[in-house]
């Protein structure tokens, strides 16, 4: 057995061990500013993913994911402020709301491809970025909608509510967990071998009989399920929804956590995104510039690590690997940057 | 209602000849570096910023003429040499950089500027009866002062010995290296260039706009759409485009709220990336 393969078995047993303890003992060892900290990463994470399923597996890079977010944001707060209905349609709404969107515009929008795609998806936001901003009545516009929250679950006498902030916790780890198990699943699913396919030669991939054009849309619409899932759980956690969260610069964010944090890997977007909320979130407590420090990292690091923090960590294998004197293989080192 | 159809397409004209300076900026940019400039609109911003400084210091508005585009083209060359260059060859990396750059350019003014938007008084006040109505007569000189720029890019692209080589790198790199041209300092000149024709423009346009820290963060979704509905690295049809469309947002304006004329060129937009990717006006400039 390889050093390599013991140091991957040895860090995998310590992050799982990590997953499994520390994100369900949070509330009952940090102060709830934390808690909610920790519930934004988990959320802002789950939006870093739904831009790395489509740039890191399918190649295909998204400047407007917040639109998916913002329809999952408005399902669940139009539904709650202005029909009236409870926590699990409005939910659904949210998601389902998210991923129409994806369809319809995924039908135009996968016909292009590289800076072309980039640029139909961010403008298919900005349109219904201003259509939100106009449409005052039915969004709030810039002002936003605020809500209160109806109950999760009522059981007997006892009632589970968003409102019991360790409920909120566990109720979105678990959602977000789902997601990124489900998202595994996919991606070691002949479909994900599909998305792979089409990453690296979408002309090779046709000539296996791929069909690129469904599998890039398949791919777009699952990418609108996650971000509409995480806006629908970040109307729920804020009580609020707002027209800025479909503004390109949300979309940016997220493009930037993937990147950062390592495009093509399944939890690059998760350390990208929590480095730059603990900067955002920490620093801005002690000094008001701190946007300064978030520029200076993401450049820092596109330089210092192209293929992001994940990748960093898996070039330090390789030379575990070349120290021991085995050829490295191509295949395992590729870190799937497009 | 005639005559605020006739004033608000003359603003969009105008609007529109500033724009494609800016619009122009990112074009070349991306033809030649590949690079999809994030950072542009705020490159804008430091235009007009640096013009305000420049009459606060001298009192002399002209002056931001020429301050801004020089500041802009240091700055530019700068930002090439040591991010750029370093990231070049990806082009989503090129975003994250420029993403971050944006934020420094932002974050920097508002240390240095402050967080308030602030005016610059037009240093022509006087005014010119137009279709009716007093019209500014600084906008008029705005507008000639971009036609004047956009005709001087022109001819420095095609008669001056850098303007040829920018157009020789970005038609075959390696041949062009292999004819002795010093790709690395075109790449240089070009950045730094494409940051003065957009803080060029932030300087034109700072009397007819707010001086704010986030002033490009508007400007950059337009200067796509220009570059796109011209056509990839087509720069006269970016110029052309930006014109076309600021236009087609005035005559809306006159009928419906900015908003909705904005959404309009937007959906405007999607149908030429859908039906014209190379361009409204690819086989008619070239």
């Amino acid at each position: 057995m390889s050093r390599r393969i013991a140091i991957e078995r040895v860090i995998f047993g310590m992050f799982a061990a990590f997953m499994l303890s520390v994100p369900w003992s949070v509330p009952a060892v940090v102060s709830p500013f934390w808690v909610s900290i920790i519930t934004e990463i988990l959320i802002w994470s789950l939006f870093a993913a739904s831009v790395n399923l489509l740039l890191g597996y399918v190649g295909l890079l998204s400047f407007g994911q917040a639109l998916y977010f913002g329809f999952g944001m408005y399902g669940v707060s139009i539904g709650i402020d202005l029909l009236h209905l409870g926590f699990w349609p409005v939910f659904a709404l949210g998601i389902v709301a998210a991923m129409a969107m994806a369809l319809v515009s995924g039908i135009f929008a996968v016909r292009l491809t590289w800076h072309y795609f980039a640029i139909i998806t961010v403008v298919f936001s900005l349109i219904f970025y201003f259509l939100a901003v106009r449409l005052k009545p039915l969004t709030g516009g810039d002002d936003g909608i605020n809500f209160s929250m109806p109950p999760t679950f009522s059981f007997g006498g006892h009632v589970w509510s968003f409102t019991d902030s360790t409920f909120q916790y566990f109720f979105i780890l678990v959602t977000v967990s789902l997601c990124f198990y489900l998202m595994h699943t996919v991606i070691r699913s002949p479909l994900g071998k599909a998305f792979l396919a089409i990453r690296d030669n979408d002309v090779r991939a046709s000539l296996i009989g791929i069909n690129v054009y469904v599998v890039r849309l398949v791919a777009f619409v699952m990418a609108g399920f996650l971000a509409g899932v995480a806006g629908a759980l970040f109307a729920f956690f804020g009580r609020y929804a707002s027209a800025t969260y479909m503004f390109y610069q949300v979309s940016g964010e997220g493009v930037v956590w993937a990147i950062v944090g390592g495009a093509g890997t399944l939890l690059g977007p998760v350390i990208g995104t929590t480095l730059f909320i603990i900067i955002r979130e920490v620093i801005s407590t002690h000094w008001e510039h701190h946007s300064l420090i978030v520029g200076v990292v993401a450049i820092l690091v596109v330089i210092l690590a192209p293929n992001g923090l994940v990748g960093l960590w898996r070039n330090a294998l390789d030379r575990v690997d070349q120290s021991d004197n085995k050829p490295v293989d191509k295949l395992q080192s590729r870190t799937g940057t497009p | 209602m005639t005559d605020t159809l006739l004033l608000l397409a003359l603003n969009g004209l105008i609007w529109g000849l500033i724009i494609a300076l800016i619009a122009l900026g990112l074009s070349v940019i991306f033809g030649l570096l590949d690079v999809i400039n994030i950072a542009h609109g705020d490159f804008f911003m430091v235009g007009t910023v640096v013009a305000w400084f420049t009459l606060e210091m001298t009192g002399n508005f002209w002056l931001g003429f020429f301050t801004a585009p020089l500041i802009g083209f240091l700055l530019g060359a700068v930002i090439q040499r040591f991010v750029i260059q370093q990231v070049r060859g990806a082009a989503a990396l090129s975003i994250v950089a420029t993403f971050g750059l944006s934020l420094i350019l932002q974050e920097s003014v508002r240390i240095i500027f402050g967080p308030t938007p602030r005016r610059i008084l037009p240093p022509i006040t006087s005014t010119i009866p137009i279709f009716g109505i007093e019209y500014d007569v600084y906008r008029i000189f705005a507008a000639l002062v971009s036609i004047a720029a956009l005709i001087g890019f022109f001819v420095f692209l095609q008669h001056t010995k850098i303007g040829t080589w920018m157009r020789a790198v970005r038609h075959d790199r390696d041949t062009a290296i292999a004819m002795g041209i010093p790709a690395q300092r075109v790449y240089i000149l070009t950045f730094g260039i494409g940051f003065a024709l957009a803080a060029f423009g932030g300087a034109v346009a700072a009397p007819i706009a707010t001086v704010d820290f986030r002033g490009g963060v508007d400007i950059l979704p337009f200067c796509f759409m220009a570059v796109i509905i011209g056509g990839l690295g087509n720069l006269p049809g970016t110029a052309a485009a930006a014109v076309l469309l600021s236009f087609f947002e005035g005559v809306i304006q006159s009928v419906a709220d900015p908003t909705v004329a904005r959404i309009a060129s937007l959906v405007l937009m999607s149908a030429v990336l859908l039906l014209r990717p190379q361009g409204l006006f690819k086989g008619f400039v070239r």
